[in-house]
């Protein structure tokens, strides 16, 4: 056995999982897609212009309604999308609840 | 028998030599394209979902701006916005935040009386009916946190100090928690009621517009006959999500930017020059009977082999672990966190383009680095390479 | 037939490191000869092995070899004269550090249209003839000097060429390995191979076998 047939082989082999997997996604992406559309009638017969994430600031909760001025929007010129935010830690005890 | 497959095998025998530093490339290789792959699939999956989700979302809404802040909208408003040519139906919209202190979480309140039929089969119970009151349907995460089901009761303290209590009519399933994690949908007359509006305003308008073409054009037109209101497009709330997701894995890329710049420093240092016993490696095979192009095809299959392997590695890696293991490194970074938190579901969205780009920013350059620098010494003289 | 005439060398030129490592010289090795190359180390006698290897082209003055001037032949026909006519062993082998017996054999052959099991069967064939059989699956550094010309020799004769040129071959060899090498090019040129030594080792260029001796000094030919 040469070494390059080895090598090819664990190519193929690479190649062959990620086409495997990319077939596996399109059949789950296929399963999901009558659920979207239910979803997306839900939006349009409630009136939901938001994703329900991150519900702890009116700009965070309704970006598409934040007000011009809302501290902290979802721009490059912001430090951090405080508070459902990425980089620094929620306070203490807020993620449990009941801080109070 | 082609003749790069002989260059390929002298490649491997050759790469082999080195086995502990080629692996450590391959590595460290497969771990940089891991994150950058990791981060694209996910922040794509999320955009993907989120925005196919929201193009269900109302085309236009309208709200009063009273000194640069949100202000409740007076119905009259919509009468006159009616009137504009290519406009459909116009409805008022109640909603509104309250703060649940026993929790700590904030919840969306909104009016509602009608759904469509698919959105009834998301609801556990029933929903609310016409003219039905003292009834509400809650959102998962709010069910969850306030350990309320079907025929519990919610309590929410009106404008007016007093304790309103809601009878739980249905619950939401996990299903649509994307779009109804946080909202307690109560009757139109509740929401006012407790929220203390006037009758003649509502939070905000959406206006239904024909012509899908039209809806910047009417937007305009409201926005030039009342300048006090502002007019927000479906398209506007698109692109604000789609800033939002690149701009968290921006940040997220940000902070995997040490590994990115070191593996930057591996290929220039690759780049910059070729090792004394590389060149004299070179000059041996020319005086062989070696061709210019045969070392550089020699160099391209040395560079292949370990960026496709790894490339190829890596993107496996960040497949798996975005889509089997809920992407756990990188998720939370993306994600956020709130006190209610829906589920996401992380599906498979793939955007060949995207690793179109990542072949292009890793696989390209790396080969890139390999020949450029053995060019100089293909094309010399193996007379000259080998007197050093 | 390989002629040279009035060949000129001249390293880095123009540079404060101008070095001119062959002056003017003219020479005519006949084919099926056995010549050497004599004088001490910086006389030019490996600058002008190189040249007629084809290895690098002269700055001034014509090569031909058979019937073509190769002094003026552009880079790819150069390699394909070389790989084709020229077999070489180089004073410090320049053997391929890490890799196999085998395949430092095989390896001029890589870049020709034969296939990877052609290429072993013939490098079997010479690395057998050689006495490196029991080795062949060695990487090279572990071989002793000896084995190491040994497998140079081989890689130098796998395209099975019509001229050896060989460089100080005996330099890091002791008598009796010296005696073995001498005996391999003696074999070689016995099968109607052209062989071109460069030494200043006695042992080689005071020989019966040797048909012509050219001695070197300063990059000139010295006349006798």
């Amino acid at each position: 056995m040469t070494k390059y047939r080895l090598f090819l082989g664990l190519l193929a082999v690479e190649m062959a999982t990620l086409l495997c997997l990319y077939g596996l996604g399109a059949v789950r992406l296929s399963r999901r897609a009558p659920d979207i559309v239910v979803l997306q009638e839900m939006a349009a017969g409630l009136m939901l212009t938001d994703l329900a994430i991150w519900s702890e600031a009116t700009y965070a909760r309704h970006p598409s309604q934040a007000d011009l001025f809302s501290p902290f929007q979802e721009y490059p010129s912001a430090i951090e999308h405080f508070p459902s935010g990425s980089i620094l830690a929620p306070p203490f005890g807020m993620r449990s609840g009941g801080h109070e | 028998m082609s003749k790069h497959l002989k260059i390929l095998e002298f490649v491997l025998s050759s790469l082999l030599r080195r086995k502990i530093k080629n692996l450590g490339i391959v590595a460290v290789f497969s771990f940089v394209v891991f994150i950058l792959a990791s981060i694209l699939f996910l922040t794509h999956a999320f955009k993907t979902e989120s925005l196919a989700i929201l193009e269900g979302a109302p085309e236009l809404i309208v709200h009063k701006i009273a000194g640069g802040r949100h202000d409740l909208t007076a119905l009259r408003y919509g009468d006159e916005i009616a009137k504009i040519p290519g406009v459909g139906r116009v409805l008022p919209r109640y909603w509104g935040y309250y703060y649940d202190a026993s929790t700590g979480a904030n919840y969306t309140v909104m009016g509602a009386t009608e759904a469509p039929r698919s959105t009834l089969e998301l609801v556990r119970g029933s929903f609310i009916e016409a003219g039905q009151r003292g009834v509400c349907v809650l959102g998962e995460g709010v069910a969850e946190v306030r350990l309320a089901g079907v025929n519990g009761t919610v309590p929410i303290m009106g404008a007016d100090g007093e304790l309103y209590r809601f009878k739980v009519v249905g619950v939401f399933r996990d299903l649509s928690a994307l779009l109804t994690n946080d909202l307690i949908l109560v009757a139109p007359e509740d929401i006012r009621e407790i929220f203390d509006m006037p009758p003649d305003v509502a939070t905000d308008i959406v206006v239904q517009v024909f012509n899908p073409s039209e809806v910047a054009n009417v937007a305009k037109k409201i926005k030039y006959r009342f300048p006090e209101l502002r007019p927000i497009t479906r398209t506007e709330i698109l692109r604000t999500y789609e800033t939002l997701f690149s701009w968290r894995s921006g940040l997220v890329i940000l902070m995997f930017l040490g590994a990115l710049v070191a593996f930057g420093i591996l290929a220039w240092d690759k780049a910059t020059g070729l090792s004394g016993e590389e060149k004299k490696e070179i000059g041996i095979l020319k005086a062989i009977g070696w061709e210019t192009s045969d070392i550089l095809a020699l160099k391209f299959w040395e560079g292949a082999v370990l960026s496709l392997v790894s490339f190829l590695a890596g993107l496996i890696a960040a497949y798996a672990h975005v889509f089997f293991f809920g992407a756990s490194v990188f998720a939370p970074a993306l994600k956020g966190w709130s006190v209610i938190f829906p589920d996401f579901r992380l599906l498979p969205y793939i955007d060949p383009y995207q690793i179109f780009v990542l072949i292009f920013l890793t696989v390209v350059p790396y080969i890139a680095a390999t020949i450029v620098p053995s060019w100089k010494t293909a094309i010399t003289d193996p007379d000259v390479v080998m007197r050093g | 037939m390989i002629q040279l005439d009035q060949v000129t060398k001249i390293f880095n030129k123009g540079k404060p490191s101008e070095v001119v490592a062959v002056r003017e010289v003219s020479l005519e090795i006949p084919q099926g000869s056995l010549s050497v190359l004599k004088g001490s180390s910086g006389s030019g006698k490996t600058s002008l092995l190189g040249l007629i290897g084809c290895m690098s082209r002269p700055t001034a003055g014509r090569i031909v070899i058979g019937d073509r001037d190769v002094a003026k032949l552009p880079e790819r026909f150069l390699t394909e004269v070389r790989r084709e006519t020229f077999g070489f062993i180089f004073q410090h082998f320049h053997l391929i550090a890490g890799i196999s017996v085998l395949e430092n054999v095989m390896l001029p052959l890589y870049p020709t249209g034969m296939g990877l099991g052609e290429i072993r069967r013939r490098a079997e064939a010479v690395v057998d003839g050689l006495g490196l059989s029991e080795r062949k699956h060695f990487p090279v550094q572990g071989l002793s000097g000896g084995e190491q010309q040994r497998v140079a020799i081989g890689r130098a004769l796998i395209n099975d060429c019509q001229v050896v040129l060989a460089d100080e071959p005996t330099a890091h060899l002791d008598t009796t390995l010296s005696e073995e090498l001498i005996g391999i090019l003696l074999r070689l040129h016995g099968e109607g191979k052209t062989v071109v030594i460069a030494t200043h080792d006695p042992l080689v260029y005071d020989r019966a076998f040797v048909q012509q001796v050219v001695e070197m000094r300063d990059g000139r030919i010295v006349p006798s």
